[in-house]
């Protein structure tokens, strides 16, 4: 792989360079509910980026805005010094995009989804379909192939999904809970596909609630909650010594009393 | 159980009231509009009641197989109508189907079409008062319930079996069988009505009625007549028969949600490809024509593949030619309405396409995240519609113009069908951009209503009808005048469908394409 001499160049203290990922002021409200209410994030160019946050935090809403896919009440979204909304066409050829909970075209097999997501971007098939097998062998589709995408189960569509967010190689990933439903095998893949990504110099942002698997990929971390960044940065800096899990709590205003279902035992009738 | 699914049904019927006003409203006007149709039924009853028991025979039993199959017909070919308790929902309570069939069954008699047939069903009492003597009255109010019965599981059975075969991966397969079957049947049926004229095939319906008196369609009707005419045991035997077939309908229905819980269709037989169908021999010319050439055969594959593309595919190229028989039969004008065929079908389908990217659902996404020009993506939708339907529905208004004897229209009638498909879609690439209404998920059933969206979809179909209309009211009234004037207007009629509709068909493309490009973010999240 060609990238793979090279080592990330951002160091820490280092002048920022033009970040890949820069969201001002994005708001979001439905109906009387504000699901983002305000959010400020920077994600440096080449850094591996965890957002993290409970249910409800706002973390699909935000990462649909930065993707073009939700359109803010308020606020900018920058790819690259691209403006998101302002030039999508632009834009949506730097970003790849993995949401969570949308569906695919699944009377397509898997890899006519690979080659329909590669077309919509205006590739060349005879691009397409080296990429095509590449990825699906990358991701242990092979067998799968030729499946329809509705004859898949939850994790090998979220891996499909994924090779259709690489089709193009884009600058930027962004992640929703790509690790939700797959299993650990596939999940190890992902991570060194991700990680070899990241050590070519492309960015990758991913969401989830699993902290010890954030502490373990991710170089910045941003901790969201009730639609606003509490903490944000290197993974050190918004540890600060603890443990990720620990800060988060205690970031979230956790130590509720625990709840008891006395009458859930199996021995109760 | 019984008491239970009831209640549930109605709360839900109170909850979508509540939320929806539309609902009210479509509730209030259907309900008026069935109370306004009593008086004549009645009337006909009265009317039927001072004649011979053999005319009051051959008339309820052609009315009520009519009832009949409506209810049975109806709900397939116009989907969104089946409303009823969906028994996935209940797959999780761990209650044997058995126990739920009954309850699942008299839910699905509360609502207005119901109602409104309960009170036709008890009409033939009416009839039978005067001529037939207080036994067929008797009977006839007796065996109301059981017709209103067989009505309601008639529309069941054939939608869970439409749902079942095009839920299938063969679809394809028997699609073709059930078409071809539909042809072999309807084929004959024009022929004979057209050798025989209107008069000739009016005195047959004694006949037709005295054999479908014996069908399950007819059994409820005929048995009462029996009656009156002192026949006890045909009597007895058409009740036991009628009976005996609800409870065959039962048995079946009951297998058919036994099916749909245990084996849900989307998930039957694998289907594997070898080949890549999507990803194209050639290079495109530049990236928006390949997304666009991406786009139509994914749609194509649609139109083959997804239930919901197929049971729309069924309602518009079988409900035209429904109606023009049915109107054939009144219409003492054979060849206006072969003639109209063509077109009409091309309407339908063209009309249809008005809510493409509903269809998609949240799939959509894909479309957005690439950012596909808003051209390409008018542009596929409407080539994966016209690959097929400008031959069909050419050939239909072909065919139409040799049925109808007039081979001297055969250019009108395809210049009119493909300039009418063409003005439809040109007003689908525009609508599907700005006004989709909910449908139903890729792998739900086909036929199942859709909640929340009684107050979209009717503003979305009335303003698409209007603007079909008045994108093809050229070429209609050329058409027109080709047919009631000078036949010499054929080759006009070609041209201004062919050439006219293409050049609408274009701007349909690139003003859709505008909208799209505006709109496609708003789009996305009104799917779901």
């Amino acid at each position: 792989m060609a990238g793979a001499e090279q080592t990330p160049t951002a160091l820490p203290g280092a002048p920022a360079l033009a970040p890949a990922l820069s969201l001002r002021g994005l708001v979001k409200r439905f109906g009387p509910t504000v699901a983002v209410a305000g959010v400020d994030l920077d994600i440096p160019a080449g850094s591996f980026y965890g957002v993290v946050g409970p249910n409800g935090a706002g973390k699909t809403t935000t990462l649909s805005m930065a993707t073009g896919l939700l359109l803010p009440d308020a606020g900018t979204v920058h790819v690259h010094g691209v403006d998101v909304w302002a030039r999508p066409a632009d834009a949506a050829p730097l970003i790849g995009v993995l949401p969570d909970g949308l569906r695919l075209f699944d009377r397509l097999t898997g890899s006519e989804l690979l080659s329909y997501a590669g077309l919509l971007r205006g590739m060349a098939p005879d691009v397409i379909r080296p990429r095509r097998e590449d990825l699906l062998t990358a991701l242990d589709l092979r067998g799968a192939g030729g499946t329809l995408v509705a004859d898949y189960s939850a994790g090998m569509t979220k891996k499909i999904a994924l090779a259709c967010a690489l089709v193009h190689a884009p600058k930027v990933l962004v992640l929703d809970e790509p690790f939700e439903a797959v299993d650990p095998v596939s999940a190890s893949a992902i991570r060194v596909i991700l990680q070899h990504f990241v050590a070519a110099g492309g960015t990758v942002v991913l969401s989830s609630h699993v902290m010890a698997l954030v502490e373990r990929l991710c170089d910045h971390v941003a901790v969201v909650g009730a639609g606003r960044v509490l903490a944000a940065g290197t993974l050190d800096d918004v540890r600060g010594g603890q443990d990720l899990e620990a800060r988060f709590v205690g970031l979230l205003g956790g130590g509720q009393q625990e709840p008891e279902l006395t009458w859930l035992r199996p021995s109760s009738a | 159980m019984v008491a239970t699914v009831l209640r549930l049904r109605l709360r839900i019927m109170r909850r979508t009231l509540g939320r929806e006003g539309w609902r009210l409203v479509v509730l209030i006007f259907g309900s008026l509009w069935a109370l306004s149709a009593l008086p004549s039924v009645i009337g006909g009853m009265v009317w039927a009641s001072q004649q011979s028991s053999a005319v009051a025979h051959d008339v309820l039993v052609v009315a009520g197989t009519l009832l009949l199959t409506g209810w049975a017909l109806v709900p397939v070919l116009v989907p969104g109508l089946d409303d009823s308790l969906d028994i996935t929902r209940f797959a999780t309570f761990g209650v044997s189907t058995r126990r739920l069939v009954p309850a699942l069954l008299v839910a699905s008699l509360v609502g207005v079409p119901t109602l409104f047939t309960a009170l036709v069903c008890f009409a033939p009492a009416i009839a039978w008062s005067g001529a037939g003597g207080p036994g067929a009255t008797a009977l006839a109010v007796l065996l109301a319930p059981v017709a209103l019965v067989t009505c309601v599981l008639a529309s069941r059975i054939s939608t869970g079996l439409a749902a079942r075969v095009l839920g299938s991966r063969r679809s394809r397969e028997s699609g073709a069988v059930v078409g071809l079957l539909v042809a072999a049947l309807a084929v004959p049926l024009v022929l004979t009505i057209g050798s025989l004229g209107l008069e000739g095939a009016l005195e047959h319906v004694p006949t037709v009625a005295r054999v479908l008196g014996w069908t399950p369609l007819g059994l409820v009707w005929a048995a009462p007549a029996a009656v009156a005419d002192r026949d006890l045991v045909g009597a007895a035997a058409r009740t036991l028969l009628a009976l005996a077939w609800v409870g065959v309908g039962i048995v079946v229905w009951e297998r058919l949600l036994h099916r749909a819980l245990v084996r849900p269709p989307s998930r039957g037989g694998e289907v594997r490809r070898r080949v890549d169908a999507m990803l194209p021999t050639r290079e495109g010319r530049g990236p928006g024509a390949r997304a666009a050439a991406a786009i139509a055969r994914r749609g194509l594959r649609s139109w083959s593949a997804d239930p919901r593309y197929l049971s729309s595919l069924l309602g518009a190229v079988v409900a035209p030619v429904v109606i023009v028989l049915l109107v054939a039969t009144v219409v003492d004008a054979p060849a206006a309405v072969a003639l109209s065929m063509g077109p009409l079908m091309a309407g339908t389908i063209g009309w249809g396409r008005h809510n493409d990217v509903a269809f998609d659902g949240s799939a959509f996404w894909m479309h957005v995240a690439s950012r596909v020009p808003g051209w390409s993506d008018r542009l596929g939708r409407t080539v994966a519609t016209l690959a097929w339907a400008v031959p069909l529905t050419a050939a239909v208004g072909v065919a139409g113009a040799f049925v109808g004897g007039r081979p001297d229209l055969v250019l009108a009638a395809a210049g009119a069908s493909v300039g009418v498909l063409c003005g439809g879609l040109a007003v689908s690439a525009v609508f599907s951009a700005l006004l989709p209404y909910p449908v139903p998920e890729a792998g739900a059933n086909p036929y199942a209503a859709q909640m929340g969206a009684v107050g979209a979809s009717m503003v979305a179909q009335a303003v698409t009808s209007a603007a079909s209309l008045l994108v093809c009211a050229p070429v209609l009234v050329a058409y027109g005048s080709a047919l009631w004037w000078r036949a010499s207007m054929a080759p006009v009629v070609l041209l201004v469908g062919v050439v006219g509709g293409g050049a609408v068909l274009w701007t349909g493309i690139v003003l859709g394409g505008r909208v799209y490009d505006a709109r496609q973010v708003r789009l996305l999240a009104r799917m779901r």
